[in-house]
Parts: C-alpha cells; sequence; structure tokens
C-alpha cells in the first residue's frame, strides 16, 4: 500500500536517511524503529511531505505521492500525527478535530465552519476514544495524553486509508497507553493500515505485524518481530541491550 | 475503518450535541449582545439628522473618518488578525482602489459611490496576485516584502503620468450645499462599515476562518491536517485587499484630490496594525474599538497640543500604557480573562 524507495534526506553532510527503503503491507500495523537519531522522524516527515526528501520516491497505493504538498497527501488518504503534539490552541478539541475535514473549491471555503454532520462525526470519534467529555475545552487545557487522543482523533477525521504515529504512546502513562494500544487495534481491525513510529519495544513487539528497524538512515532489517527480535544486525545496532534484559 | 468509526453509541452522540448546543446557546445567551452594534448603527444613519439645527460637519466628518478607518482595519484583520500575517502594505490596496475609481471619475465622471465595489475587486486582484508572491515567506520576512511592496508601489505611482504622477489628480467636487456634502460618503462609509464587520464575522465562521486560525497557530501542522494553507492565505489577502480597495475609492472622491503621498505612506498601513493591535487582532469588535480609540485619542491630543510633535507623543504614549494592561488588545484582554461586556462581544 505504502512504498518508499531509496529515500534520502540530508541536512547538509548529515545524511539522516540514507536511502531508506520498505513497505507497508495494507490493513498492516508496521513499526518503525530504530535507536536516536536513526532517522525515523526525518523519514516520517518525508513521507507526509512535511520535509522535501533529497531524492527517493513515495508511492500511495500505486501513486507517486513525494512531489505532493503535504495537504494533497493528506486528502490522497495519508494522514500522520506528530512526535510531540501539536495541537492549536485557542481552538476547542472539536474545532481541532473538525479542522482536519475536507474542504472543496473555493466555495467550500465559505460554509460554516462547523456543519451538524461533522459535528455528529466528530463528536462519534471522540466517542470512539472516549474523550467526548472534553469536547468543548480549550487545546491548551489538555492534558499530554489528552493531546495524544486529541491528536488521534483529528487524523480519523479526514477519513485516512493509512496513519502515521509518531510516538502515540510516548510520554504517557501505562494505563492510557493501555487505552491508546486498544484504539490503534480497533482501528486496525476496522481496515486502517497503520505505520507507527515508537521507542516502546514491549508495545511494539505485541502490536506490530511487521517491524522495519532503521539505524544511521539506513534500513537494516525488516520482517515480523520473531524475525526481528533474533537478527543479529538489530541486535548488535540497537535491541541486544533490551532483549538481553528481557531474556534475563 | 468508517464503519468503525461511524456506528458509535448513537444515543450518546445525540445526547453531547444536545448538551453541547445548549451550552452553546446559553453561553451566547450570556455573553453576546447583536443589539449593541445594530442599535449603533441605527444611530449612525440617524446622526445626519442633527444638521437640520446646525452644522455639525465636523462630528460627520470624524465618524466618516473613523469609518472609513473601520473599513480597512477590519479588512487587515482578516489577513494580519485571523492569518497571523502583519501586511505594512496595505496602503497599496488603498492607493490602488482610489486611483481606480478616481481615475474614472475624473475622465468619464462616474461617482465612486459606483464604482467601489469594482475597485475593491481590482485590489483582490491584486492581492491576489502579490500574495501567491509574498506569502511563501511570514514573519519579519513577510513584513519587510509588505514594506517593500508599499515603496514599489510609491516609485510607480510617483512616475505615472497618466495618473498624475508625483503631482496627482484633481476630481471634481459635488455640487451638494455644504452642509449636505459629506453626507454621501458618510452613509458610504458607514454602510462599508457595517458591511465589512458583518463579513469579517462570517468569515471567520466558515471553513476559511477556521483554517486561517489553525494556521495562525501552526501552519505545519495546518498544512499537515490537509488545509491547502497558501491557497487560505492567498485567499485570505484578496479579501483583506477588497475591503481596503472599496474605502480607498470613496476616500479619493471625498478628499477630491489623489496623490500618492497621501495613499501611499506606511501611517496608512501602521495605522490598520495599530487599531488591530490596540482593539483585538483577530477578533470582530477589535478593529471597531482600536479605529475608534486611535482616532478618538489622536483628534483628542491634536485639539488640545496642536498638529505638533506632541501629539504623536501623546497618542503613542496612550498606546504603550494601552498594551501594558491590554496585551491581546481591549477586546482580547478582556475576553481571555472572561471580563469582555456583553456589548463588546461580537464574535
Amino acid at each position: 500500500m505504502l512504498e518508499i524507495r531509496n529515500l534520502c534526506k540530508y541536512f547538509g553532510g548529515i545524511k539522516a536517511v540514507d536511502g531508506a527503503s520498505f513497505e507497508v503491507e495494507r490493513g498492516s500495523i508496521t513499526a518503525l524503529i530504530g535507536p536516536n537519531g536513526a532517522g525515523k522522524t526525518t523519514a516520517f516527515n518525508c513521507i507526509s511531505r512535511t520535509l522535501a526528501p533529497t531524492s527517493g520516491e513515495v508511492w500511495l497505493d500505486g501513486e507517486r505521492i513525494d512531489h505532493l504538498r503535504p495537504h494533497k497527501i493528506t486528502a490522497k488518504g495519508l494522514s500522520r500525527t506528530f512526535q510531540i503534539s501539536r495541537n492549536l490552541a485557542d481552538m476547542t478539541v472539536i474545532e481541532n478535530v473538525i479542522v482536519q475535514s475536507r474542504v472543496e473549491g473555493l466555495a467550500g471555503l465559505f460554509r460554516p465552519a462547523i456543519s451538524p454532520q461533522e459535528k455528529d462525526k466528530a463528536l462519534g470519534i471522540l466517542d470512539f476514544l472516549g474523550i467526548t467529555r472534553i469536547a468543548y475545552e480549550d487545546g491548551h487545557n489538555l492534558s499530554y495524553g489528552q493531546k495524544k487522543l486529541m491528536d488521534l482523533a483529528a487524523l480519523l477525521m479526514s477519513d485516512p486509508k493509512i496513519i502515521l504515529l509518531d510516538e502515540p504512546a510516548g510520554g504517557v502513562n501505562p494505563s492510557l497507553m493501555e487505552e491508546i494500544v486498544g484504539h490503534i487495534r480497533a482501528l486496525n481491525a476496522g481496515g486502517l493500515t497503520v505505520l507507527i513510529v515508537e521507542h516502546n519495544m514491549e508495545l511494539i513487539m505485541r502490536l506490530s505485524h511487521k517491524v522495519v528497524v532503521m539505524a544511521q538512515g539506513r534500513v537494516i532489517c525488516q520482517g515480523t518481530p520473531d524475525i526481528v527480535r533474533r537478527d543479529p544486525a538489530v541486535l548488535e545496532a540497537y535491541l541486544g541491550g533490551v532483549l538481553e534484559a528481557e531474556a534475563a | 475503518m468508517a464503519a468503525t468509526l461511524h456506528t458509535p453509541d448513537a444515543g450518546a452522540v445525540l445526547a453531547a450535541r444536545k448538551a453541547h448546543d445548549e451550552k452553546l446557546a446559553k453561553r451566547a445567551d450570556q455573553t453576546r449582545a447583536t443589539w449593541f452594534p445594530v442599535t449603533v448603527l441605527a444611530v449612525l444613519l440617524a446622526l445626519p439628522l442633527l444638521q437640520f439645527t446646525g452644522n455639525y460637519n465636523y462630528l460627520l466628518h470624524l465618524v466618516l473618518f473613523t469609518a472609513s478607518y473601520v473599513v480597512m482595519a477590519a479588512g487587515w484583520n482578516i489577513l494580519g488578525g485571523f492569518a497571523g500575517y502583519v501586511s505594512l502594505g496595505h496602503a497599496v490596496f488603498f492607493a490602488i482602489g482610489g486611483y481606480f475609481s478616481g481615475v474614472l471619475l475624473a475622465r468619464f465622471g462616474i461617482s465612486t459611490l459606483l464604482t467601489a465595489p469594482l475597485a475593491g475587486l481590482l485590489a483582490a486582484v491584486c492581492g491576489y496576485l502579490i500574495g501567491l508572491i509574498t506569502l511563501k515567506v511570514r514573519g519579519p520576512s513577510f513584513i519587510i516584502s509588505s514594506i517593500a511592496l508599499l515603496m514599489i508601489a510609491r516609485i510607480l505611482f510617483d512616475h505615472w503620468t497618466f495618473i498624475g504622477g508625483a503631482n496627482g489628480l484633481a476630481l471634481p467636487i459635488n455640487d451638494l450645499p455644504v452642509l449636505w456634502a459629506k453626507l454621501p460618503y458618510y452613509y458610504a462609509f458607514i454602510l462599508m462599515a457595517a458591511f465589512t464587520v458583518w463579513a469579517t464575522y462570517r468569515i471567520k465562521h466558515s471553513k476559511l476562518g477556521l483554517g486561517l486560525r489553525a494556521l495562525s497557530k501552526d501552519e505545519i501542522k495546518a498544512e499537515s491536517a490537509g488545509i491547502d494553507t497558501r491557497f487560505y492565505k492567498v485567499v485570505a489577502f484578496a479579501l483583506s485587499a477588497f475591503f481596503v480597495g472599496m474605502a480607498g475609492a470613496v476616500w479619493g472622491e471625498y478628499l477630491t484630490y489623489l496623490r500618492p503621498n497621501i495613499f501611499l505612506i506606511i501611517l496608512v498601513s501602521a495605522n490598520l496594525v495599530l487599531m488591530c493591535i490596540l482593539g483585538g487582532k483577530g477578533t470582530i469588535a477589535g478593529p471597531a474599538i482600536g479605529a475608534i480609540l486611535i482616532v478618538g485619542i489622536n483628534e483628542l491630543f491634536v485639539a488640545t497640543m496642536g498638529a505638533s510633535e506632541l501629539n504623536l507623543f501623546g497618542t503613542g504614549l496612550v498606546m504603550a500604557v494601552a498594551l501594558m494592561f491590554f496585551p491581546l488588545g481591549v477586546v482580547g484582554t478582556l475576553a481571555r480573562k472572561g471580563k469582555l461586556p456583553r456589548i463588546l462581544n461580537w464574535d
């Protein structure tokens, strides 16, 4: 469904992403992992075109999208969250969610900001995520975990085919993390494809169908969690310490 | 996935929506007082009746002058307040409107009151095209580009002989008696001000307004949310230019002459910025309150200190002190503190 071919992003002499290639199969939960500085978030930024890649190709459902602007990529069905929640302060949660609904053409700009249908849909999503009660709170009044859930709600408003989650459980308490995992599983069961960057190895190993491991801007291994867990290159580059600790 | 999302507990959704609607209705009822601007408009429309009791031309001029700034500041607010792009070049659209309608008046005798909407459209087209270039940058770079626009336009208008160059262009004076000569322009500006405030309210509560608010907070996030930020910004620029251009058209005929050093000065643009900052950038009532305060304060100091450097000092001092206590502008700060009087809540 999503194919990344030889993706490169250089910042001067620094090769943040250096020829990364991997594929995300339709209906899967694919994890992108790697040590700090491996290039995961930069790869995310290039896929969603928040950053222009230096070279390489990104294909979504057989269509090349790496030359498109971010809003067009979102319209094609690829939506993303950010590592640090970028909610729009001074806007309510429901506005933060509805702002992600599609607007067609010049005439569409002058439609009411929130239609009854959009309001129902947004409330439905917030209800699904269990945060209906904060629908009318200002974005800046939310806790970190609530912001994460709001980000997820906003993604869903645009009816995506694939969502890119950048550390969705980062910095949240274990109980909320389980809640988020449950939501991701439920969405995936409903047919949504998920690409996820996360540092929590335990979470990644039990949630993902496929794991792509990056180190120094390159993909060093990809496969099922079991394959990745046993790969010597991964053990050496990144996972060794964690897995050894788990084994002990 | 859609099935998962769209079949939550329907009863809970409807209940939440109903509760919210009731909450909003209650809040609106408690805080908004639309009767106030409507009453102010009615009083202003009736104000010229004073002319039957004496000569109130000065008062009419002051109201007209303030209304012209309400039109322009409210227009500027679409780009500067909603989208967060501070332009110091909006005097260019003031000039485009003034010269377009002025030339039609001087050469074909068509009143600017008829051609003002066309002047606004021309300004909007120019705004759209200029926006395509200048809105690629933001922050200080955008501000500097807007000043550059003003300087380029000044050079162009100063040397364009067809429109009178630096010497300007005299326009015909209407043949109404002195007591009533201001009335066409007075009503034009009052109605334009009312229309502009209403239009900015509609824009703020539209998809465009929501998108502009989003991109003013975080443009990268807004673009990722599916908003075509470039398109939204240029549309905002064009709309903003439309209102300023329309005001320029009528202002030219009111002055009876057009000169680049009247229209193409940074003071005009700076006034729009200051009015919105003082009143409350991004609010509906803010530009109107800012225009009333700045015109009023300036007039007070001119009357008491004369048109000297002192009056400018006085106005600047009042502004500085006001912004110490109202950092988000009068309306913005009071709204943030939950102390906005109902009569000023037009949002």
